[in-house]
C-alpha cells in the first residue's frame, strides 16, 4: 500500500485547532449586523382544535418586533409527504407543534413573549400507539391528506412491500424456523451542537441561509420552492454552512424551524436567528425511527438460511419525515445480510401522535439488523449450530446478486467474522452460561453512494493558484466527521500536491457544484472519485503549462548562472525528456520527467510554471482549475423495491464480551471488537474515530438510551435523564480495521460513517443471552428487562 | 428576564449583615449547581445571590479526635482526602461520583446538604456516620444531628439566616467501616436511582456489634433504616441476616419507594435488598484492610 503518499496516511485534521480553541463560528456564535432571534411557541396538546389565538400582549412588549401565527402567513404543506404546514392554524397534532413564533432583539424577550401569547385549545382525542392506531375506530391523526382528500385510516399511503422467492418453498425446506417480536425505541442524535438557523434577506427578497443542513442543495429546493409557494416568485436562495456540531441524521430535512425563520426574516426585514435550546432539541427534533418487527427465518439440516420474513411497523408520528423511508435501507440486511433466498418484507407507517421521526446514523440499518442479527442467534440455537458457524456457513460473496438485485462486489464479511471471532476467544469463552457471555453481530450497509434521488452525484472544482495552493471547492458538509482533512489528501495524491497545500471550502451552494448531501456515509467515496477526475483535469493543465514553459524557466535559470559564475559550464539538456505532458508527473508538489524523476534541471517546484503559465505576457495566460461531476452507475429501487442502489457495500462484524450481574440486571461490556470493512482507510485515524464513535452510540442504542413519551409528550428532554453515554462510561472498544481496495472506490475506500453503530445493539443482545439464558429484543436492554426477564425465567423452571 | 444582584460577602460577618439587609431576598450561593439549575429551570431568581465563595476558611478536613468537615468543603477535596477514603470511606464514595470533576470542582457538602434533596449523594454517608450539622445564625451556633436536618423535599430545619458552618462526625465512627452505592445507570452526571450506605462495627467474634444504614431516593428526605439497624445489633455477620436485614430496610416499614419515570418501585426495593448485604460487606472488608 505504500504506493501512495498521502492517502492511508493519519494526517491530523485540519481545522480542529480552531474548535478546540474556540475561535470557529458554529451557529451559536454566528451574529449579523441588525440580528433579531426568533423564539417558537409548541401546542400544549398531542391533538387539539386550536380555538383562537391571542398575541396583543406579545406584540405590545418592548423589543418584540414580530408575532407570526399561522394566521399571519401563508397556509403552505411542506415536508416529505406535505402533510404539514408551518405554523399549525386549526390542529394541533403532537406536541411539538409549532403554534407561533415571534422574533425579538434578544432570545430572553422572545423567551418573555411566548410567555404572553394565549392560546385557547379544544381537545381532540388521541391516539399513541401504532397498532392502537390502526384499529378502525382509532381517533385519526389526518382529516385530509395533502390534496384534499378525506383520509380514512392512519397508515400512511406508502406502502413498503418486498418479495424475493417463495416463503412458502423456503419454509417447507427448512429444518429449522425461530420466530421473534422485536422492538426498538426513539433515540435522539445528540449532536453537541444544538439546532439553528439565522435567515436574512437583501432588499431583492433573495434569502441567504446559513443553515446546519447536510443538503445544502436539495434544502435549498425546499426553500425555493416554498419561497414560491408563498409568492415570492423570483427570489434567489443562498445556503451556506457554519461550522456544524454533528449532524448523525438531523440535517437531512428541512425542518420547520428554518421556515419559520425565513418567515421572521421576510416579516421583518432583519436576519433572524432562530438557535435551539437543548430540551427543544429534545422535544421538538424529529428521533430516530422506531420499530416493531415480527420476524422469521428458517435454515436446513446444513445450516443453509432458506427464508425471512419481516413483518415491521412503524410509528411515523404526527407527520412525515425520512423516518418513513427507512424500510428502504431496512430492506438491505433484511434481503441481503447473508445469503437467503427467498425473502419477504413489509412495513406499515402509522400516523400517531406522537413526535415525527428521522434519519439517525444507519437509517433503519440498526432497527433492521438488531431483528435480523438477534434472530439469527435465535435460529443457531434451534439448529444446535454455533452462531458464528451459521454467519459463516451463509457468508456474503463477493460477486454475489442478492435478492434485492445489490452487486456485491469486495467483501471480507468472513474475514471480519473470523477476525473478531479470534480477538474475543469465541471457542473458549461461549457458551458457559456463568453470568459472561460472549454475542456477535454483522452488518451491511450502503459505501459507495445511496441512489434515492435520481442524480446520486457530487461535484468538486480544484484551482491552482501561482504560489501552489489548491483551493477545493466541495459540494458537500462537514459535520464534524473530518472530511476536509480526507479530501485533501485525496486531492493531494491525485494532483501531486501535499495536504497541506489544498484547503476546503464546503457548504455554500453559491460556490459549490451540486451534491445530493452528506449522507448515507457517502462523502468520502463521492468526494474522491469525484476528485479523482477534476484532479486529472487540473494535472493535466499544469503539465501541458510545463511543456510550454519549463524550457524557458530552465534557460533562464541556466543564463543566470553562466552570468554570476564565470566557470560555470551550459550544460548539454534533452529536452525531449520534457517535451510532452505523458512524460511529466507531479509528486510531492515538484513537477519532473518521468525517465529521470531526480533530474538536476528538469526537477522543479511547480509555482513556477504556475507563476509563468499565470503571468506570460503575451495574451496566452492561463488558470488552472478543473472541476467534476460524479454520479456513480447505480440504479433507483424499482417498483419491486429492487435495484442495486450503491457502488459497492460495507460489511462488518462487531464481537462483544459482556458480565451480567444476575442480582441487578446490570450489563457491563467487557471487550468490544469492531472489524470493518473500510476498502482501504484513507486516514486510519478517522476510520478509527468513526468506528469509535460508533460503537459508543451503539452501545447508548443497546444499553441506556431512550427518548420517554408519555401520551406523546418527551418526559426526559435533558442529559440528566436522556442516558447517553459519557466519558466515563467508555467501554474498551478495539477497531479493526480490514482492507480489501475496492475497484469502485476512490483509492480503494468505501464509507465508513454510518456502519460501526449498526451491529453493536445485537451483538449485545446476544452476548447477553450467552451469558444469563435470556434474549431481549426490546431496547434499550435496561437493568429491570434483564432482572424481569431473568425472574420469569426463573418462574419457568420452578 | 433573569436577574439579580450579585453579592460577595469576604467573611461570614459581612453574609449576616447581608442576610439581615435583605432577609427573604436573599438566597445563599456556595457552589451554585443547585442554585443555578433551579433559576434556570424556573426562569425566577431571587432578588439578590449572597456569595458563600470568599469564605474560603470553611472549606477543610480535619481529624482532632472526631472529624470536622467544613460547610463549603468541595466534593473534589472529600474525593481526594486520604483520610475520608479510608476513614470515612462511604462518604468517599458518594462524593467522588457527584456529577462530573467539573461540578466536584465547585459543589460542596454544604450545598448538597442544605439543598435536601431526596436524591443528595453525600445525604446517606453523612447519616450512617452519625454527622452534626452545626449551623450558625445571628443568635450564636447550634448543632442539629444530620437525622433531624432534613424536615421534608427540599426543606430543611435550618433557618434562611443562619449558615453551614460544619458537619462533625464522632470520633467512635472511624472505628465503623463504611460504604455507600449509587445506583445508576451510567457513571457520571447521574442522579442515584437508589442509594444505600451502610455503616458497620464488628465484634471479635464477628458480631454485628452497631451499624447504620441509610438511603436515598427511599422516601420524601434521605433517611435511616432504623429497624433494620435494630435488627442487625448483636447479630452475627452472615450472609442470611444480611439479607434479612436488606428486606427490612427494602419494607414500607422503612421507606416509601415511588415509581417515576426514572424508575419503577419494585426495582428500587430489589436493589436495596441487594445492597444493604452488599455495602455492608463492604463496609466490614474496609475495616479489615485498614
Ligand atoms: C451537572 C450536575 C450534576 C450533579 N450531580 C449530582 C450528583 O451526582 N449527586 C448529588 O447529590 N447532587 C448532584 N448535583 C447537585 C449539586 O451539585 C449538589 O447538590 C451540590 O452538592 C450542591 O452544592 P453547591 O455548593 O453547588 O450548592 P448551591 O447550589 O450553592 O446551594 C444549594 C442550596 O444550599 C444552600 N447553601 C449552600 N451552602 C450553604 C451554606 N454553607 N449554608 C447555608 N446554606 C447553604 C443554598 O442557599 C441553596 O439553597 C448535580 C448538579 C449538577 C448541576
Amino acid at each position: 500500500m505504500s504506493e501512495y503518499l498521502y492517502v492511508g496516511k493519519s494526517t491530523p485534521r485540519t481545522i480542529e485547532t480552531d474548535k478546540v480553541t474556540g475561535r470557529a463560528v458554529y451557529i451559536s456564535d454566528l451574529r449579523r449586523p441588525g440580528m433579531l432571534f426568533g423564539k417558537i411557541l409548541y401546542s400544549r396538546y398531542a391533538h387539539a382544535k386550536i380555538k383562537g389565538i391571542d398575541t396583543s400582549k406579545a406584540e405590545k412588549l418592548q423589543g418584540v418586533r414580530a408575532v407570526l401565527t399561522g394566521r399571519d402567513i401563508p397556509e403552505v404543506r411542506v415536508g416529505f409527504l406535505k402533510d404539514q404546514t408551518v405554523l399549525k392554524k386549526d390542529v394541533v397534532r403532537q406536541f411539538r407543534d409549532e403554534v407561533a413564533a415571534v422574533a425579538a432583539t434578544s432570545p430572553e424577550i422572545a423567551e418573555e413573549a411566548l410567555g404572553l401569547i394565549e392560546v385557547e385549545y379544544e381537545e381532540l382525542p388521541a391516539v399513541f400507539d401504532p397498532i392502537e392506531a390502526m384499529k378502525e375506530d382509532a381517533p385519526l391523526v389526518h382529516e385530509i391528506d395533502a390534496r384534499g382528500r378525506p383520509v380514512r385510516s392512519n397508515i400512511l399511503p406508502l406502502p413498503w412491500k418486498f418479495s424475493a422467492g417463495d416463503i412458502e418453498q423456503g419454509r417447507k425446506d427448512s429444518a429449522y424456523i425461530a420466530k421473534d417480536n422485536v422492538r426498538t425505541t426513539w433515540v435522539n442524535q445528540c449532536c453537541m451542537g444544538t439546532s439553528g438557523c439565522v435567515a436574512e434577506f437583501d432588499m431583492n427578497n433573495n434569502l441567504t441561509l446559513y443553515s446546519q443542513t447536510n443538503v445544502p442543495f436539495l434544502g435549498k429546493q425546499r426553500i425555493v420552492e416554498y419561497l414560491r409557494n408563498i409568492g415570492l416568485k423570483g427570489s434567489r436562495v443562498r445556503v451556506v454552512n457554519p461550522i456544524v456540531g454533528g449532524s448523525f441524521g438531523t440535517k437531512l430535512d428541512t425542518d420547520i424551524y428554518e421556515f419559520i425563520a425565513v418567515q421572521l426574516a421576510l416579516r421583518t426585514r432583519k436576519p433572524v436567528k432562530i438557535l435551539f435550546t437543548r430540551e427543544e432539541e429534545f422535544r421538538a427534533l424529529p428521533p430516530r425511527q422506531p420499530a416493531i418487527f415480527e420476524i422469521e427465518q428458517g435454515c436446513d439440516k446444513e445450516g443453509k438460511l432458506t427464508f425471512r420474513k419481516v413483518e415491521a411497523i412503524l410509528d411515523n408520528g404526527a407527520y412525515t419525515s425520512w423516518g418513513a423511508t427507512t424500510p428502504s435501507v431496512m430492506m438491505m440486511p433484511i434481503s441481503s445480510l447473508y445469503r437467503v433466498p427467498n425473502v419477504s418484507f413489509n412495513a406499515t407507517c402509522v400516523y400517531t401522535n406522537n413526535i415525527y421521526c428521522q434519519a439517525m446514523r444507519g437509517y433503519g440499518n440498526p432497527q433492521a439488523t438488531f431483528a435480523v442479527e438477534t434472530s439469527m442467534d435465535s435460529l443457531a440455537e434451534e439448529a444446535g449450530i454455533d452462531p458464528a458457524e451459521l454467519r459463516l456457513i451463509n457468508c456474503n460473496k463477493p460477486g454475489e446478486l442478492t435478492p434485492m438485485r445489490l452487486k456485491i462486489t469486495t467483501c471480507p464479511l468472513d474475514r471480519c467474522i473470523k477476525t473478531v471471532q479470534e480477538k474475543i476467544n469465541w471457542k473458549e469463552k461461549r457458551g458457559k452460561r456463568n453470568g459472561r457471555g460472549i454475542g456477535m453481530a454483522s452488518l451491511i450497509h450502503v459505501a459507495g453512494g445511496a441512489r434515492v434521488y435520481k442524480s446520486d452525484g457530487h461535484g468538486i472544482m480544484v484551482k491552482v493558484d501561482q504560489n501552489g495552493n489548491v483551493d477545493v471547492l466541495e459540494s458537500g458538509t462537514d459535520q464534524g466527521q473530518g472530511s476536509p482533512t480526507v479530501i485533501s489528501q485525496m486531492v493531494a495524491e491525485a494532483l501531486g500536491f501535499r495536504p497541506e497545500d489544498v484547503s476546503i471550502t464546503l457548504g455554500d451552494t453559491a460556490l459549490c457544484l451540486w451534491d445530493a448531501g452528506t449522507h448515507a456515509s457517502r462523502h468520502t467515496f463521492m468526494a474522491g472519485n469525484a476528485a479523482i477526475r477534476a484532479c486529472d483535469k487540473a494535472k493535466k493543465q499544469i503539465l501541458e503549462m510545463a511543456v510550454e514553459h519549463m524550457p524557458e524557466i530552465v534557460e533562464y535559470k541556466l543564463k543566470r548562472k553562466e552570468r554570476k559564475d564565470p566557470d560555470f559550464q551550459m550544460p548539454d539538456l534533452d529536452y525531449s525528456l520534457i517535451s510532452e505532458p505523458d512524460k511529466l508527473d507531479i509528486k510531492d508538489r515538484y513537477i519532473f520527467p518521468k525517465n529521470q524523476p531526480e533530474h538536476p534541471y528538469f526537477r522543479m517546484e511547480v509555482s513556477e510554471v504556475l507563476t509563468r503559465g499565470l503571468h506570460v505576457g503575451t495574451g496566452e495566460s492561463k488558470v488552472v482549475v478543473g472541476e467534476a461531476f460524479y454520479d456513480p452507475p447505480t440504479e433507483m429501487l424499482d417498483r419491486e423495491m429492487k435495484g442495486n442502489y450503491s457502488c459497492t457495500y460495507a460489511f462488518g462484524t462487531t464481537a462483544v464480551e459482556v458480565e451480567v450481574d444476575r442480582e441487578t440486571g446490570e450489563v457491563k461490556i467487557l471487550n468490544l471488537f469492531a472489524a470493518h470493512d473500510v476498502g482501504r482507510a484513507m486516514n486510519p485515524t478517522l476510520v478509527k474515530g468513526q468506528i469509535y464513535g460508533a460503537a459508543y452510540m451503539g452501545v447508548g442504542y443497546g444499553l441506556t438510551e431512550q427518548l420517554q413519551l408519555r401520551n406523546g409528550r418527551v418526559m426526559n428532554p435533558n442529559f440528566r435523564d436522556y442516558k447517553m453515554l459519557t466519558a466515563k462510561d467508555v467501554v474498551p472498544v478495539v477497531p479493526l480495521v480490514i482492507e480489501e481496495p475496492d475497484a469502485d472506490g476512490p483509492f480503494g475506500a468505501k464509507g465508513i460513517g454510518e456502519p460501526g453503530l449498526v451491529p453493536t445493539a445485537p451483538a449485545i443482545a446476544n452476548a447477553i443471552y450467552d451469558a444469563i439464558g435470556v434474549r431481549i429484543t426490546d431496547l434499550p436492554i435496561t437493568a429491570e428487562k434483564v432482572l424481569v426477564a431473568l425472574k420469569k425465567k426463573a418462574g419457568e423452571q420452578s | 428576564m433573569i436577574d439579580y444582584e450579585y453579592k460577595i460577602p469576604a467573611d461570614l460577618h459581612e453574609v449576616f449583615t447581608l442576610l439581615k439587609e435583605y432577609g427573604e431576598k436573599a438566597t445563599l450561593v456556595a457552589g451554585g449547581t443547585d442554585v443555578m439549575v433551579k433559576i434556570r429551570n424556573t426562569r425566577k431568581a431571587p432578588e439578590v445571590l449572597i456569595s458563600l465563595r470568599r469564605l474560603e476558611d470553611l472549606r477543610y478536613i480535619r481529624k482532632n479526635g472526631g472529624y470536622r468537615i467544613g460547610g463549603l468543603t468541595t466534593h473534589r477535596m472529600l474525593e481526594l482526602s486520604n483520610l475520608v477514603r479510608t476513614e470515612l470511606s462511604a462518604l468517599h464514595d458518594a462524593a467522588s461520583q457527584v456529577g462530573s470533576v467539573q461540578v466536584r470542582n465547585v459543589a460542596t457538602l454544604g450545598g448538597n446538604i442544605c439543598n435536601a434533596a431526596p436524591s443528595a449523594d453525600t445525604a446517606a454517608p453523612l447519616l450512617v456516620l452519625d454527622a452534626a450539622v452545626v449551623l450558625e445564625g445571628p443568635g450564636g451556633r447550634r448543632r442539629v444531628p444530620i437525622a433531624e436536618f432534613f424536615k421534608g423535599t427540599y426543606r430543611t430545619v435550618k433557618e434562611p439566616d443562619e449558615v453551614l458552618i460544619e458537619f462533625d462526625i464522632p470520633e467512635k465512627m472511624g472505628a465503623f467501616g463504611s460504604a455507600y452505592w449509587k445506583h445508576s445507570r451510567r457513571k457520571a452526571m447521574e442522579l442515584p436511582l437508589i442509594g444505600i450506605a451502610v455503616s458497620v462495627k464488628l465484634s471479635e467474634a464477628n458480631e454485628i456489634e452497631d451499624s447504620r444504614i441509610a438511603l436515598t431516593v427511599a422516601a420524601p428526605t434521605p433517611i435511616r433504616a432504623y429497624l433494620a439497624e435494630d435488627f442487625l445489633r448483636g447479630k452475627p455477620f452472615t450472609d442470611q441476616v444480611l439479607k434479612e436485614a436488606g428486606e427490612i430496610a427494602s419494607s414500607s416499614e422503612c421507606c416509601t419507594l415511588r415509581t417515576s419515570l426514572r424508575c419503577e418501585a419494585w426495582y428500587r426495593e430489589d436493589m436495596i435488598k441487594i445492597f444493604v448485604p452488599r455495602m455492608a460487606k463492604l463496609a466490614a472488608e474496609r475495616i479489615k484492610s485498614r
